[in-house]
């Protein structure tokens, strides 16, 4: 133990004092505040916030993602290239201690920059308020939907194949079935528009969303939601009138011992907005009801987009939140030590960077990539999804797990989406890179072949 | 287990990336070194000697054939901490300064911190580095860095030192001072194999050689027994006169051989030294504070290298027995009153006690019976280098007596204890 940890502090040692630390160090410090003056979003205290948090974070993750390949790389590769590693590995370390101390220090060095940088954004975003003297209003808005994290009552799926099945098989009969395209595409057409349709209201029509076993609450819910219409108002604004209660109120009108909230809104099209309900609306026995109901004065059908509404509650802090945030890019961080690592096993620097770099960016835009094979034809699908697909599944997917994607809307990143996240990105793939490197490393001739 | 080091057809093959090619590095080498012997492994550029310690690190593969170390191999952590490695050139990290770069390498011995500090500091004043320990390794001169990665070998106090080209990029008052080094660790009980192809090295501290071309072993053997022209004799004398030559002539015409007679040559080594010192002490009339820690640090070795051993070895040799060596006696001290343990080493190593007459070297005349190589006495000339450092250290001889003097009894203590 005592190898690895002298490995390790050399390690970080090397790091900033041959100044590849050094650079992005000095970068993020100059960046960071500047950032949280110059970002202002929409304008609002709300906009700068988000703005700020979700540039400042992505910025310090993709920077210490850079440093943590050269770094990881850079101090193996130039022990073995500068023969360092003559001196260090006959004395009594093995050499699966040597890299284990070389992936500490790397981590260590990690978690002290990390720590650093994400103590500075998070003191920037907690006094920007103050800072900029923020109204009142704009107060209660960023705490609401900033300074907080929430976490969503899951929408129920509709359950539509009996309507998709109904109605395929009235075309078929009516022999109206288009012939270039497969069943399978036409019944997603199917399912997709009789979803749709389920999300549409009439004028004067309700749709109504239930949910069960909804926990008490100590704090109001927020409903967040988008107007689609099919013929846009004049000022572009509807009415909406919304309740929230007792499922049993809602659906057949029975006593309800709690209140039920029950408003009418205006609100402009295609726009997020949010509305705030009173926590005291959640029954006792936890069925609870969302209903909207398309007013007459509107004169238009109101269509909700697939993700057009979400029911939320504060279930956390932005703190907690922002703390998960930041062990979700050390996580990242971990895993690219570790492809470093085993990258500079057996590359030389330059080839090992370019390969780290590759990966590093596949696994930046996986959700992407893996998507965009979706829409290649059949035949060069398949070789695709026997090949780069399987490669690309392996690797972590970052933009999945992107903290920003949570810290902006102030959703919540529950401690099990962490975990998940960290067993399968650290725990498994991470280790795999590594117990690779370790026996690449454990077997390979150390010195240059010389004669 | 008889030997420190043994070979078995030790065979390092090196081929190009189809595989062809061979280039045969190390041919069934079998090497053996002996517990407690100064081993030399010789030949020229590209023969196979750092190859050949390379396979015995572990730090290449043997193509066929094995390396045993110690009774173990290389890449073991147990032998790896009795060992002492100084590589072909200092590669150090350049961005660590002098004392963290012991530091690293006493951490990674597992060295309890109060120890790695004292060794710390024995070893940089053994190398004469103290001055600058605090600054990094790559601001370094390459003999800096050499007696750093020289300090980085001994810190474990190890039983068997290989050293890889050791006097690479030393001046020839480091050189001398590494050589006295191996001497002195040989007398500690400790195993050296040493690789060179700078003969003089060699020749003055090893015990056997084997001499390595194309991969293979020459010629291997005792030195004196390889060297020593056993049909020749020398005679070393004091300038005397022309009409006793003639005499020592007749005499040896009477026994039908020929003979020379010539002033000897002084070493260019010694002749050096000398030289710096005299400018030494010339820069100290005038100022020279710097210069003069610095130098004075490691011409010193004898203090200094006593210091580091005495604490480096738990159960150090018995000191009394120097002084007392037949060989001391017959040494006349050039200057100084006490018996100089590295003179008497030297002279032992060159093995021709007879032939180290106490005279002053400067006014000698050399007799050699039959035509001569111009093979000097060793004896001698190391007779003159000790005077010439008795002289240098002459400035600060009180102090570096009584040092020595403290370590000798406390090097009784720690033997009687």
């Amino acid at each position: 133990m005592g190898s690895i940890w002298a490995v390790a502090i050399n390690t970080i040692k090397q790091a900033l004092r041959m100044k590849v630390a050094a650079v992005f160090l000095i970068l993020l410090l100059v960046l960071l505040p500047v950032m949280g003056f110059s970002a202002t979003g929409d304008g609002t205290l709300k906009g700068r916030l988000q703005t700020f948090v979700s540039y400042g974070l992505s910025l310090t993750s993709i920077l210490l993602c850079l440093l943590t390949i050269i770094i990881s790389i850079y101090s193996v590769t130039s022990d073995i290239e500068q023969r360092q590693i003559y001196t260090v590995i006959t004395k009594p370390i093995r050499r699966f201690q040597f890299l284990l101390g070389k992936l500490l220090g790397v981590v260590l060095l990690d978690v002290i920059l990390l720590s650093l940088f994400s103590a500075i954004i998070y003191t920037i975003t907690i006094y920007t308020p103050q800072f900029f003297n923020a109204t009142e209003i704009e107060r209660i808005q960023a705490n609401n939907e900033f300074f907080t994290a929430r976490a969503a009552l899951a929408i129920p799926a509709v359950d539509v194949s009996q309507e998709v099945k109904e109605r395929y098989e009235q075309l078929e009969r009516s022999r109206e079935l288009p012939e270039d395209i497969s069943y399978k595409e036409i019944i997603a057409e199917l399912t997709a528009q009789q979803q749709l349709a389920k999300r549409a209201a009439d004028i004067g029509q309700v749709l109504v969303w239930e949910f069960n076993n909804v926990e008490p609450l100590d704090q109001s819910m927020f409903i967040k939601f988008k107007y689609d219409v099919a013929v846009n108002p004049p000022d572009m604004q509807v009415y909406g009138r919304w309740f929230v209660g007792d499922y049993q109120y809602i659906k057949y009108g029975t006593q309800s011992k709690t209140p039920v909230y029950d408003r009418i809104h205006k609100h402009s099209v295609r726009d997020f907005h949010e509305i705030e309900i009173p926590a005291e609306v959640v029954p006792e026995h936890g069925h609870l009801a969302v209903a909207f109901q398309n007013v007459p004065l509107n004169n238009t059908v109101i269509i909700f987009p697939p993700d057009g509404i979400e029911v939320l509650y504060k279930s956390d802090t932005f703190t907690g939140n922002f703390v998960r945030a930041v062990l979700l890019i050390l996580a990242r961080l971990i895993f690219l030590a570790c492809l470093g690592i085993l990258a500079s096993t057996f590359l030389s620097f330059p080839v090992a960077i370019l390969l780290c770099l590759f990966l590093f960016s596949t696994a930046s835009f996986s959700g992407f990539v893996i998507e965009s094979f979706g829409y290649l034809s059949v035949n060069i699908g398949k070789i695709y999804s026997y090949t780069i697909k399987w490669i690309i599944q392996l690797l972590p997917q970052f933009d999945k797990f992107n903290p920003t994607k949570f810290l902006v809307p102030a959703r919540l990143l529950s401690w099990s989406l962490l975990a998940r996240c960290v067993a399968v990105m650290v725990c498994i793939k991470a280790f795999l890179l590594l117990v690779v490197a370790l026996i690449i490393f454990s077997y390979r001739e150390i010195a240059k072949i010389t004669v | 287990m008889e030997y420190a080091v043994e070979t078995f057809s030790l065979t390092k093959i090196f081929s190009d990336w189809w595989g062809r090619a061979k280039v045969y590095a190390v041919d069934d080498l079998n090497l053996q070194v002996r517990y407690n012997e100064v081993f030399g492994l010789l030949g020229p550029n590209g023969s196979g000697k750092t190859t050949t310690l390379k396979m015995l690190l572990g730090l290449l593969h043997p193509t066929k054939g094995r390396a045993l170390i110690l009774g173990g191999d290389g890449t073991d952590s147990k032998v790896n901490s009795r060992i002492g490695f100084l590589p072909e050139e200092s590669y150090l990290y350049r961005y660590l300064n002098a004392r963290e770069t012991l530091d690293f390498y006493g951490r990674l011995f597992g060295l309890p911190p109060k120890v790695r500090k004292m060794r710390i500091e024995a070893l940089l004043d053994m190398v004469g580095l103290k001055a600058v320990a605090n600054r990094p390794i790559g601001t370094f001169s390459k003999g800096m860095a050499r007696r750093i990665g020289l300090a980085q070998a001994l810190i474990n106090d190890p039983d068997l030192l290989i050293l890889d080209e050791p006097t690479t990029g030393l001046d020839p008052i480091g050189t001398r001072q590494i050589k006295d080094l191996i001497l002195k660790l040989a007398e500690r009980g400790k195993t050296v194999l040493l690789c060179s192809h700078l003969l003089a090295d060699v020749e003055d501290v090893c015990d056997r050689i084997a001499i390595l071309y194309g991969g293979k072993i020459q010629n291997q053997g005792q030195v004196r027994d390889l060297l020593q022209q056993t049909n020749k004799r020398q005679i070393t004398t004091d300038a005397i006169s022309d009409t006793a030559i003639e005499k020592i002539k007749q005499l040896i015409q009477d026994e039908d051989a020929d003979c020379v007679v010539t002033s000897p040559m002084e070493k260019l080594e010694t002749f050096f030294i000398k030289t710096v010192a005299a400018a030494q002490q010339q820069l100290q009339t005038i100022s020279g504070a710097v210069s003069t820690t610095k130098i004075g640090g490691f011409l010193a070795p004898e203090a200094a290298t006593e210091n580091i051993l005495d604490k480096l070895v738990s159960t150090p040799v018995s000191q009394e027995s120097l002084p007392e060596s037949p060989t001391t006696e017959k040494v006349v001290p050039v200057e100084s009153p006490t018996p100089e343990p590295d003179e008497e080493l030297l002279s032992k190593l060159t093995g021709s006690a007879e032939l180290s007459q106490p005279e002053p070297v400067f006014r000698d005349e050399k007799v050699t019976t039959q035509p001569a190589e111009s093979e000097a006495p060793q004896a001698e000339q190391e007779q003159i280098d000790k005077s010439i450092l008795e002289k240098l250290t002459g400035r600060s001889r009180p102090q570096g007596q009584d040092e020595e003097q403290t370590d000798k009894s406390q090097a009784g203590d720690t033997g009687d204890g």
